[in-house]
């Protein structure tokens, strides 16, 4: 063993060269880059990959200040295969762009253990310049996306100190050379983001995701929708062209589940397969008219959208999918913006409901709930069938049921216990219970599920629709009506649907118990509650023009613009913006050169005064005093001796007096009046400057 | 093959030449600065060109962003780079002395102009000194080895200041070719122990004018003359250069002779010589260096030892003429002068 430990050691010396060729300052800040990159990623990366990334900069840093050594290549080798192995392990084969990301984590953080020269440094540089550009695939908050340029700073920042390490101040004028860089680029870089042509994707990679997602899903069970009540992550949000509807109208219609399986609530027809691919992220282009709405929803990974009843498409990225819903042509692995417009007044395409139809809406599992069954066939005997509705709802208003997100087990016969004994659930327990009952009666009746409710974001721009606005409801066919929704949460807990479950579970203080984070849970700090909802304002104006502007809204803006300006006018467009750009950056240095050369007046006037030596035979030699000229080209040229004298005595006094700028200039211009006077001088000494032996 | 290389040679050398006339001040503008991308500059456009195509297969608003940034930025840094060298004076203080064969110092002043110059690199074929900093309005003396092959004058083709601030990933470049030369010594080698007693060497003798201080030889100044014979109080009195001709005594021990090694390589001879004026210089002796065509008279102190080991390193030497495209006496130059000879 101590052999082994011997041997590695050896090695290790013999492979280490010393890591000092990068300064520790640079390392720094390269390490502190890779930390703010992988925040974004904390809750999808395996938690051992973080703690490997941690402790392998933490390492090379140790390494840094010399306290341990770089591992040798077997120990490296082994370090590599193990955390490989361990990634291997976890991923099974799985292959999403969510594994690609990590497994690029991992080489990431193998690569910190052979950092050890300038060109290490690079590459590094490079991967995490490519990691925060992976990053933005998964986040795209204004926060996340600031964290990430912040990171790419902290990038050139570390660049700067490995080119300059001893310079000293170097992280503030580091800072200062790099904020002055990106303002004078800025607007090259707001033109290229605006005109540059948004193509359609090369090939087409399906961004999808191993992990699931809080948000709604295709079947129901009775406890499933108050696990969603524990979060206030943003489902969607919608902005109204007209007023938006009361809050009692906001139901937001997702999915219908027509097949009970047991307990669970299920759709008969599965959602068709589709063929994986992006989904047009950006719909709707234009101002709103009064009857539309847009929405802007977080990424589901499903094909789901959600609408308002009787609602039509409008912009082309959603599709009518028949019952009044609607679905995006691919899973919505990214945030979507889709309008749609509400038509009230639009009967439903068909009155009649077809025996199959009807069939399906009466499914029944075999012999359980009978006393549901009961109370049904009861209740289908004495009345019509909307009386069959309004007699249960009035059951349900009058006697003692409680709207709960503390609902007691209830494993056997579940809408029995409900109905029966325990009477407190929360919306599914009851939209279940009733589409039982109605079907048991004989009524045709459906489960929907999807949101209702939706709080005013700041400045009332857009409403904000959460997670607990999940909802549960039911719809019944009556024949002379159509399908009509009926909640019997309204009928328990008014106030759900009045104003919101925070109201309703005001009593019950069960409202987010769970969530300590979430700034929604803390109503009564008014000044929170502002800041959330100004920085979620922040965030919708940063989803909605810059991570939002994608091709549709590209051309909505440049047809905005005089011209007809099409995709390749676009390209045009672009080449012509980067080769200004470069033009410009050419002419201001030109600039900046030529007014360097006119503070320096001082030395091209001498320089003329050397042209003027030449061209009347006295060579200048290099290292000669302007006195010694001077004296030299007196004695050839009597004429003007006493001017070129002056004029060498002040070049002297310039050179070694050091005068202020001032000074300077005043000096500049009493020698260029001295060449003029020499000039005159030599031409009425009556001997013409000699023109062939005048060399430049 | 070798022959196009040697023509691309020639071609790229002569149009520096042209752009870059040999002087001891060069300032850097745009007329004379050179730049490019730099290994790390061109991954760095793959990678932009890598995240444009995600950016467009993805649909990534912020990867657009993030990649139009980072080119800017790109552009940003050429103007930069560009600017930390553009203004700046870089100027041949003293061109250095130094043993043939070790390094030679040569001191430079680099003097910015507005800008500042940060993070400069001087380099002179295989001797590099890194990381020169200099304020703007202010300058900085360096000292840059530069590597010398054999006695004689020394003068680099070209001192090479780059930059490469603020990211490394552009390099703006450029060249002081310099007009003045430094001079190599004779490597000391220890001399036999001859006294120059030189009665025996006829030529010599005949040769040998003897001569004293007052019949010193007076003539005008000419190319080629020592400025240490210039006699330069005569020059303050009345402007003129004159130089004075001595042919000192000869034949004294207090003489260090040409002559006293018979049937010995001129080269060891100086060699030889050089290390006895080191000798003497030490111990603190008085001493005259006879050359053929050179002699200085006795004398002590370390400025006389200079003085003998500059007339050692020179002799029989021609001054590099000003149009001069190649290196001289530079370790590169002689190699040069080796590959040439083998073609």
């Amino acid at each position: 063993m101590s052999g082994m430990a011997s041997f590695l050691k050896a090695r290790n010396a013999a492979d280490s060269p010393p890591v000092d060729s990068i300064p520790g300052a640079a390392l720094l800040w390269l390490i502190g880059s890779f930390a703010l990159l992988l925040l974004p990623q904390w809750n999808r990366l395996p938690w051992w990959l973080i703690a490997a990334c941690v402790v392998l900069a933490g390492w090379r840093w140790l390494a840094q200040t010399g306290r341990v050594r770089l591992p040798g290549r077997w120990l490296r080798t082994g370090i590599m295969l193990v955390l490989t192995g361990v990634y291997v392990g976890t991923v099974q084969g799985r292959f999403t762009v969510d594994t690609a990301a990590s497994f690029f984590v991992l080489a990431v953080g193998l690569k910190w253990l052979e950092t050890r020269s300038a060109r290490d440094f690079y590459v590094l540089f490079f991967i995490l310049v490519y990691l925060s550009a992976v990053n933005f695939l998964f986040q795209q908050d204004i926060f996340w996306a600031l964290l990430a340029f912040g990171a790419i700073g902290c990038l050139l920042i570390g660049l700067q100190i490995l080119n300059a390490p001893d310079l000293p101040d170097s992280m503030k004028s580091g800072w200062k050379r790099l904020g002055l860089l990106l303002v004078k680029t800025l607007p090259v870089v707001v033109l290229l983001f605006l005109f540059f042509p948004r193509m359609a994707p090369l090939w087409s990679v399906p961004l999808v995701s191993g992990e699931a997602r809080s948000g709604i899903s295709d079947s129901m069970r009775p406890g499933d929708i108050s696990n969603l009540a524990q979060s206030s992550a943003r489902a969607f949000r919608a902005t109204f062209g007209g007023p938006a509807p009361a809050y009692r109208d906001r139901y937001w219609r997702g999915l219908i589940l027509d097949h009970l399986d047991g307990e669970t609530w299920r759709q008969r027809d599965a959602e068709p397969f589709q063929r994986p691919g992006r989904v047009a992220v950006d719909g709707g282009i234009g101002p709103l008219a009064s009857n539309q709405y847009d929405v802007l929803m977080e990424p589901t990974d499903q094909r789901w959208a959600f609408s308002l009843e009787h609602s039509i498409a409008v912009s082309d990225n959603v599709f009518d999918a028949g019952e009044d819903l609607f679905r995006f042509r691919r899973p919505a692995d990214s945030a979507v913006r889709y309008r749609l417009a509400a038509e009230p007044g639009r009967v439903q395409a068909s009155q009649e409901l077809s025996p199959a139809m009807r069939q399906r809406n009466l499914q029944l599992p075999e012999g359980s709930n009978p006393r549901a069954r009961a109370l049904a066939s009861e209740l289908a005997d004495a009345y019509s069938p909307i009386g069959v509705v309004n007699e249960l709802m009035t059951r349900f208003r009058e006697q003692e049921y409680f709207y709960t997100l503390r609902p007691p087990a209830m494993p056997r016969d579940g809408i029995d216990a409900l109905l029966f004994d325990e009477k407190r659930g929360f919306c599914a327990h009851y939209a279940g219970a009733a589409t039982f009952v109605f079907r048991a009666a004989g009524i045709p009746a459906r489960v929907v599920i999807g949101y209702q409710g939706g709080d005013a974001g700041a400045g009332d721009e857009y409403l904000i629709v959460r997670q607990y606005d999940a909802h549960a409801w039911v719809e019944v066919w009556l024949d002379d009506r159509g399908w009509l929704r009926v909640d019997p949460t309204a009928a328990i807990a008014p106030s759900r649907i009045e104003f919101g479950l925070r109201e309703a579970m005001a009593e019950e203080g069960s409202f987010l118990e769970n969530n300590l984070t979430s700034p929604q849970r803390y109503a009564d700090f008014a000044m929170l509650q502002w800041a959330s909802l100004q920085l979620d304002r922040i965030n919708y104006h940063w989803q909605r023009w810059v991570v939002g502007y994608q091709g549709q809204s590209q051309m909505d803006l440049m047809s905005r613009l005089p011209g007809g300006i099409g995709l390749r006018e676009l390209g045009y467009i672009t080449a012509g913006l980067v080769g200004f750009a470069l033009l410009v950056a050419g002419l201001v240095s030109a600039f900046a050169m030529r007014r360097g050369t006119r503070q320096d007046g001082f030395r091209r006037v001498v320089s003329s005064w050397y042209r003027l030596c030449e061209q009347v035979g006295v060579p200048v030699r290099s290292g000669e005093t302007p006195g010694v000229l001077a004296d030299r080209m007196a004695q050839a040229r009597p004429a003007i001796a006493d001017t070129v004298r002056i004029f060498a005595r002040t070049v002297n006094s310039h050179y070694y007096g050091s005068p202020p700028a001032k000074q300077a200039d005043q000096d500049a211009q009493r020698l260029k009046r001295l060449l003029k006077t020499m000039k005159r001088q030599l031409r009425r000494d009556q001997q013409p400057v000699s023109r062939t032996s005048q060399h430049d | 093959m070798g022959m196009i290389k040697k023509l691309v040679k020639r071609r790229w050398q002569r149009w520096i030449g042209r752009r870059i006339p040999r002087a001891d001040v060069q300032v850097f503008s745009q007329k004379n600065i050179f730049i490019l991308p730099t290994g790390a500059g061109v991954v760095y456009g793959v990678l932009l060109l890598i995240m444009l195509i995600t950016g467009i297969n993805y649909q990534n608003s912020l990867i657009y962003l993030l990649t139009f940034v980072l080119g800017a930025l790109f552009v940003g840094a050429m103007h930069q780079t560009h600017r930390n060298l553009s203004g700046l004076t870089l100027s041949m203080v003293r061109a250095g002395e130094g043993v043939a064969g070790d390094d030679v110092p040569f001191s430079l002043r680099l003097s910015a102009g507005k800008d500042a110059g940060l993070a400069m690199r001087l380099s002179v074929e295989d001797s590099e000194l890194d990381s020169v900093h200099v304020s703007s309005g202010q300058s900085r003396d360096v000292v840059l080895p530069i590597p010398s092959a054999h006695r004689g004058y020394l003068r680099p083709d070209r001192i090479r200041i780059e930059t490469r601030f603020p990211f490394g990933l552009l390099k703006a470049w450029s060249w002081l070719r310099p007009a003045s030369a430094g001079i190599a010594y004779p490597r000391p080698l220890a001399a036999p122990e001859v006294l120059s007693q030189v009665d025996d060497g006829s030529e010599a003798k005949s040769e040998a004018k003897v001569a004293g201080q007052d019949n010193a030889d007076l003539r005008p100044w000419r190319e080629g003359d020592m400025s240490q014979r210039v006699m330069w109080k005569r020059f303050a009195r009345s402007g003129q250069m004159v130089v004075a001709d001595w042919e000192g005594e000869q034949g004294s021990p207090h003489w260090l002779d040409f002559n006293s090694f018979p049937g010995t390589d001129t080269e060891l001879r100086l060699s030889y010589l050089a290390w006895l004026v080191s000798d003497r210089v030490q111990k603190g002796a008085r001493f005259g260096l006879n050359l053929p065509g050179d002699v200085i008279d006795p004398d002590t102190g370390p400025v006389h030892g200079k003085r003998c080991l500059r007339a050692l390193a020179v002799w029989g030497e021609k001054p590099p003429r000003e149009q001069d495209t190649l290196a001289f006496g530079t370790r590169k130059a002689v190699d040069d002068i080796e590959q040439e000879a083998a073609v």
